[in-house]
């Protein structure tokens, strides 16, 4: 059964990498999103940001993943950033108090603003 | 007057991360057919979607058994209970989802967390001998 996820990717600079998904964010696929996104940043990128405006249902796994990039990014002195959340979505970062984690941006933009300062 | 014994939807599906969409669309057409709100029945829809990557991520080393997940719906009059059953090695239902996520990226009780938060009962029974079930129960609100 194939998995409803699309995964589109392009970078802003050399600092900022944007990860955009759409459909599905879960156990079954979270490990293309982690691939994807270790790829996008593999040439010293220390900001990434993920929009999540086109996904209808994420799981604790994608959670995990997206956890795991920011620890990454961290060490390098960046970070994840979130944009776009739907309220379906954004619903788990509330319960899971990843919130207090990521930074949730709006929009893309709004998060591209935060980054460039 | 005998009161009518709720009815059961039992769902078996073999223990494969592609697989676990099967069971959370099952969930949502039982909860929709129940007449939860859309609210609800996507809550539903990600607690069995939780449960069963539990399922798929604790896989019992050496097990001859069989490799599948079962998923049983029972329909109340009131409430509708799911029980997720599998022969996987489990984990510490005494410590299982009680903790607040953090940054670290353990995946290890975050999705019995989630199912903490969005149901109105869970329980993890873990056996040795025969695997885990994780039941929960979303009542329906008068």
């Amino acid at each position: 059964m194939a998995t409803s996820l699309r995964i589109g990717a392009r970078t802003e600079g050399n600092d900022i990498a944007i990860l955009s998904l759409t459909g599905e964010v879960e156990v079954a696929n979270a490990s293309q999103v982690r691939d994807a996104a270790l790829k996008l940043v593999s040439g010293g990128r220390k900001y990434l940001v993920v929009d999540l405006s086109g996904v209808e249902y994420m799981d604790s796994t994608g959670l995990g993943t997206l956890v795991g990039l920011h620890k990454r990014l961290r060490e390098a002195g960046g970070q994840v950033l979130i944009a776009g959340a739907q309220p379906r979505v954004r619903k788990i970062f509330d319960i899971t108090g990843l919130t207090q984690v990521f930074r949730m941006h709006e929009d893309v933009s709004a998060a591209l603003k935060e980054v460039r300062g | 007057m005998r009161t009518k014994a709720p009815e059961q939807v039992e769902i078996r599906i073999p223990r494969r991360a592609e697989l676990v969409r099967v069971a959370r669309m099952a969930a949502c057409a039982i909860a929709s057919q129940m007449g939860f709100t859309i609210d609800i029945i996507k809550d539903i829809e990600l607690a069995v979607g939780e449960a069963c990557a539990n399922a798929v991520e604790h896989v019992r080393v050496g097990d001859d058994g069989p490799d599948e997940i079962i998923i049983r719906f029972t329909l109340g009059q009131d409430e509708l209970v799911v029980e997720v059953m599998d022969r996987g090695q489990g984990f510490d239902p005494e410590q299982a989802g009680k903790g607040e996520a953090d940054d670290s990226d353990e995946p290890g009780g975050l999705g019995l967390f989630v199912i903490r938060a969005l149901m109105d009962e869970l329980r993890v029974d873990c056996d040795p001998a025969t695997g885990t079930c994780v039941r929960m129960v979303k009542r329906r609100t008068k």
